[in-house]
């Protein structure tokens, strides 16, 4: 699984958020998007219905992974900031699980 | 005319949860039911999943094996549960960890691995399952009544942290009702009981469906995190 496909996933996830959004509340699709944090689109429970259609996504394709073990908790640079940082950090995870 | 609802209810093989299965397909609904045991209902609506409860891998398999067959579920009723007599004293640590890892891991589960599914439904719910044994606390059911709180506590949790995805989550604490979770109950013991209600009768399997019913009403938007319990308890 490549950077692009895991940040495909990221984006559709982002377009599922969109869809329960109203319009003036839409996350933009993109690599700089800002998630989670400080000027982050998500609330902390947005973070977790986002994460939860992400880990389907993966495991939809035969990756099981937890986003949110007490690593990403603990670690002192969210891996949640942004799209970026997300999907460096997913990647990682799928090179360790495979 | 109400749209059919996609509606998952675990233990639906027999008692209660296989009237609560009738009950939706008898609505329109289509019902996602599982159990240990292979099912026992045929209707071209109601499709069988054999899950044990208790085992993490098999309740995310079988997640795994429904999103691939439905894009959304509107409820979820964990109403798979195990009771157990016993003097506290006496009890053996397997009997508490089976009833731990059936009531309250099993709701556990399925109210997190649901939450995928159960957020696509324009009205999403979830029903757990009490019983009067937690605030009459009862003797000789302590570990099952714990299990119990422990579900009401998460019922109530779960009300708060769902609540911005309008899912709602309540609890249906029922009064004695003959099923096989009672069988093993003396008579006397539940005419006992049965004395301490508001309503000094027997409850039936269509008191919990009506509790139920309301529960996944549309209006019923706003009841959420509250534990009903049948014949007058509080």
């Amino acid at each position: 699984m490549t950077n692009s496909d895991i940040q495909e996933i990221i984006f559709d996830a982002i377009e599922m958020a969109n869809n329960a959004r109203e319009d003036d509340k839409q996350i933009p699709v993109s690599e700089g998007t800002e998630l989670y944090g400080t000027n982050g689109h998500l609330d902390s429970m947005g973070l977790v219905g986002f994460l939860v259609d992400i880990e389907e996504s993966l495991q939809d394709r035969d990756i099981n992974i937890s986003l949110t073990d007490e690593r990403a908790m603990s670690q002192s640079s969210s891996p949640f900031r942004n799209v970026q940082t997300l999907t460096d950090y997913i990647t990682t995870l799928v090179k360790e699980a495979e | 005319m109400r749209q059919s609802r996609n509606i998952l209810i675990t233990g639906s093989s027999r008692g209660l949860g296989k009237d609560l299965a009738e009950h939706y397909l008898d609505s329109g609904d289509t019902v996602y039911g599982c159990a240990r045991s292979e099912g026992t209902i045929e209707h071209d609506s109601y499709f069988h999943y054999k899950v044990d409860i208790a085992s993490p891998d098999d309740v995310a398999g079988f997640f795994y094996k429904l999103r691939k067959e439905i894009r959304h579920l509107d409820a979820i009723i964990n109403n798979a549960g195990v009771a157990s007599m016993n003097a506290f004293a006496l009890t053996p640590i397997e009997s508490y960890q089976k009833i731990f890892e059936i009531n309250v891991q099993g709701t556990f589960l399925f109210c997190q691995k649901a939450l995928g599914l159960l957020k696509r439904s324009p009205n999403p719910r979830i029903i757990n399952m009490t019983t009067v044994a937690v605030p009459l606390q009862l003797e000789g059911e302590s570990i099952y009544a714990a299990s119990k709180s422990a579900v009401e506590t998460l019922t109530r949790v779960i009300a708060k942290e769902y609540g911005s995805f309008g899912i709602t989550c309540n609890a249906i604490g029922p009064s004695p009702i003959d099923t096989s979770l009672i069988r093993g109950v003396g008579k006397e013991k539940i005419a006992e009981l049965v004395k301490q209600q508001a309503i000094k009768k027997m409850a039936t399997p269509d008191d919990v469906i009506n509790l139920a019913d309301f529960f996944l009403r549309t209006e019923s938007k706003m009841i959420t995190g509250q534990i009903i319990y049948l014949g007058g308890i509080s």
